[in-house]
């Protein structure tokens, strides 16, 4: 049977495995759209995150110091884009286009640098850097792993993919439960009427933009320490920008965005398991794009629908009243 | 502020931008630069300094003379080669930026319009001196119905133009990879490749040393003149100009803002596929790239530098071109990676993108004007008045 071949146990780990780097990302873009912030720079902060995060983890044998520092590096990146978008007034669109240069070409540029590797040695990369002893460890959880089919899915997975789903919730405690989370959806609904009221909108976008590139550095660090061994060019591929695809999905919540990071992790995972059964790579890869696009026309007619349905019931019911 | 005002202001803050981006550059070479062994603090700076020196020379200069002060013609019809891609690019982006449409599709526009381009030149049973005005306007026609789907998703159901072209430009890469291993590969050779092309499909060379300089380069020059006409003289230029200024009012002026939304990026289709179909015939005998040329990237670049104004798009092309040059002689010469390039062009990119940047010293522009007219003012009503 084709579908018992596809659907093991190991395809719904890989499932989650495949989606944390993009869930990382798109509660990034989350984030910085609940404050009216497009970060379409998260696929550079990515790369040149997962860049830093390996090179450190090589250096000092601790993993933990390499995530610390991707995630230090994702921040610092965000924030200066922050400074040309909101300083100098540069369209974020444009600063993240900047950045996204910076993270495939700039990227190549500093390991070339860094590790010495020149041109002649075909691809420069940190593959051969980063080995089992500094890759971000994986653990069992003590009585899920015990769960017959359960447990070999959620039970496993490194310490950065439970972060993620963790996060998600953190994320949503963030936005919906705290002051600060009142304060970064009212910059983004109506920047004017949180300044009139006192909120310093300039601080709360630094405040969201740095978180935004915190989640994308976590993202990175995932990409060249657990999933990857090492960072290599364009590993990211695009991942950056399917988050940004998950949050329209998910309307901009948290754990609708978390789903439709799901729905691309599945894509992706299938993607795999095909090409792994003999398909052509080339066919299967672009399912994730694809997948994308289809998913935001999907949500663009559901939402519209709906949108006329409410205007429809909000007539019958002036109607009614007259 | 006056027009020459403005102008110069403008002129200061590119220069501005540009040191800044070339100043961040010196420094990184200076970092990159390995000192010797062993040697002294002293020492090992001042052979830093040299090496750094040595490289921003080929990076600066390079380009355009040779050691002995003449001047480089072979460098300068490869960077010239070099600009036919980025202007088609450039155009594409400022009219798709003009309209307000972040349409990032020009990456996988150029790399489709170079495929179809390709097929064309490979496969279409046509006349010497037709075939290869047919490939391009063939690559030209299915890059502008690619840019179809970002555009009416956009106009009809207002989705993000920008996240559904950056998809399409992987679509678009792993399509045609997988055709050009599968179904068109030439197997006869080492490495991925499609049959080569027919060769009165080839694009007529302007100089023969090459570096492939050809008929491409004045056709992206017309097509520069066109589009400035275009966007300056007609309806539809300024109708695609005003939805960038202010939408609602294009809107309630009674303009189509759909139908406007989907020609602007249409018209960016159009304008990228040709420049891939150019690029393609000009320069290759057989299709083989695996991966997406960052022309679209470029592409953007040369418009921000260009204002999205049509007419400055050669000169920011130019300007590209040279510094991409610089960064591959550097690299040859003194071993700094070439993809210092990518770090340059992000910076000037982002200085230039920057409304606010030395706002301050238009400001004080601004002021002493005023201060001059009201100055002149009162002395004439002073004048008047006796």
């Amino acid at each position: 049977m084709l579908l018992q071949r596809i659907f093991t146990t190991d395809f719904f780990f890989s499932i989650l495995r495949i989606t944390a780097p993009i869930l990382f990302a798109t509660l990034g873009a989350v984030i910085g759209e609940k404050a009216g912030i497009s970060n379409i720079g998260l696929e550079g902060i990515m790369m040149i995150s997962a860049l830093f995060g390996s090179l450190t983890a090589y250096w000092t044998g601790s993993w933990a110091a390499g995530v610390l520092l991707a995630l230090i590096v994702g921040v610092i990146v965000s924030l200066l884009m922050g400074f040309f978008s909101f300083n100098l007034k540069t369209d974020i669109i444009l600063t993240g286009v900047a950045v996204n240069m910076i993270g495939s070409g700039g990227t190549l540029f500093l390991v070339k640098v860094i590790t010495q590797v020149t041109e002649g040695t075909a691809l420069a990369s940190t593959t051969s850097l980063i080995t089992k002893s500094v890759q971000v460890p994986s653990v069992n959880i003590p009585l899920l792993k015990e769960i017959p089919i359960l447990g070999d899915i959620l039970s496993g997975h490194s310490v950065l993919t439970y972060l993620a789903f963790l996060l998600v919730f953190l994320t949503w405690v963030m936005l919906y439960k705290t002051p600060l989370g009142l304060n970064i959806r009212s910059v983004g609904e109506n920047p004017n009427a949180a300044a009139s009221v006192g909120v310093s909108v300039l601080r709360i976008k630094y405040i969201a933009i740095g978180l935004s590139g915190a989640m994308a550095g976590l993202g990175g660090a995932y990409m060249s320490m657990y999933y990857a061994m090492g960072w290599s060019q364009d590993m990211v591929a695009g991942r950056g920008f399917i988050a940004l695809a998950a949050q329209a999905m998910g309307a901009g919540e948290p754990l609708g965005s978390m789903l439709a990071a799901l729905v691309f992790g599945l894509a992706q995972a299938l993607g795999i398991k095909v090409s792994s059964l003999g398909a052509d790579s080339n066919l299967v890869s672009p399912i994730p794009y694809l997948v994308t696009i289809l998913g935001l026309v999907v949500f663009a007619l559901v939402g519209r629908s709906r949108a006329r349905q409410r205007h429809s019931a909000a007539a019958l019911q002036a109607a009614a009243a007259k | 502020m006056n027009k020459k005002q403005s102008l110069l202001f403008s002129l200061v803050r590119g220069t501005a931008a540009i040191l800044i981006a070339l100043l961040v550059t010196t420094l990184l070479i200076f970092i990159c630069a390995d000192a010797p062994d062993g040697a002294s603090l002293g020492a090992a700076i001042s052979a830093k300094l040299t090496q750094t020196g040595g490289a921003l020379h080929q990076l600066l200069i390079g380009p355009a003379f040779r050691s002995n002060g003449s001047i480089s013609a072979k460098n300068l019809s490869d960077i010239l080669a070099a600009m036919i891609p980025t202007i088609f690019t450039g155009l594409a982006t400022c009219v798709m930026f003009s309209a307000n449409q972040f349409n990032l599709g020009a990456e996988g526009g150029i790399m489709l319009g170079a495929f179809v381009g390709a097929l064309g030149a490979i496969y279409l049973g046509l006349p010497a001196g037709i075939l290869p005005v047919v490939c391009v306007l063939i690559a030209a026609a299915a890059v502008g119905a690619m840019m179809l789907i970002p555009a009416v998703l956009k106009a009809k159901l207002g989705v993000s133009e920008m996240v559904n072209s950056l998809m399409l430009n992987y679509v678009v890469m792993y399509f045609i990879k997988y055709l050009l291993n599968t179904h068109l590969a030439d197997k006869s050779k080492g490495q991925v490749q499609s049959y080569p092309f027919q060769a009165d499909a080839a694009i007529p060379q302007l100089v023969d040393n090459g570096s492939k300089l050809s008929w491409g380069f004045i056709v992206a020059l017309v097509f520069v003149v066109l589009t400035a006409l275009f966007m300056y003289r007609t309806r539809w230029g300024y109708a695609i100009r005003m939805i960038g200024i202010n939408q609602d009012f294009a809107m309630y002026s009674g303009m189509k803002v759909g139908g406007i939304v989907i020609l602007s990026q249409v018209l960016g289709g159009v304008l990228a596929g040709m420049g891939g179909g150019i690029e393609m015939l000009g320069r290759y005998t057989a299709f083989s790239w695996s991966a997406l040329p960052g022309y679209g990237w470029t592409g953007i670049t040369v418009a921000i530098l260009a204002g999205n104004n049509p007419a400055f798009v050669p000169f920011a092309a130019f300007f590209m071109a040279y510094l991409d040059k610089g960064c591959n002689l550097m690299s040859t010469y003194s071993g700094i990676p070439a993809q210092l390039i990518d770090i340059i062009q992000a910076l000037i990119f982002l200085f230039f993108a920057a409304e606010q940047f030395l706002s301050r010293y238009r400001q004080k522009l601004v002021v002493r004007n005023t201060q001059a007219e009201l100055k002149s003012k009162a002395a004439q009503t002073e004048g008047s008045v006796k």
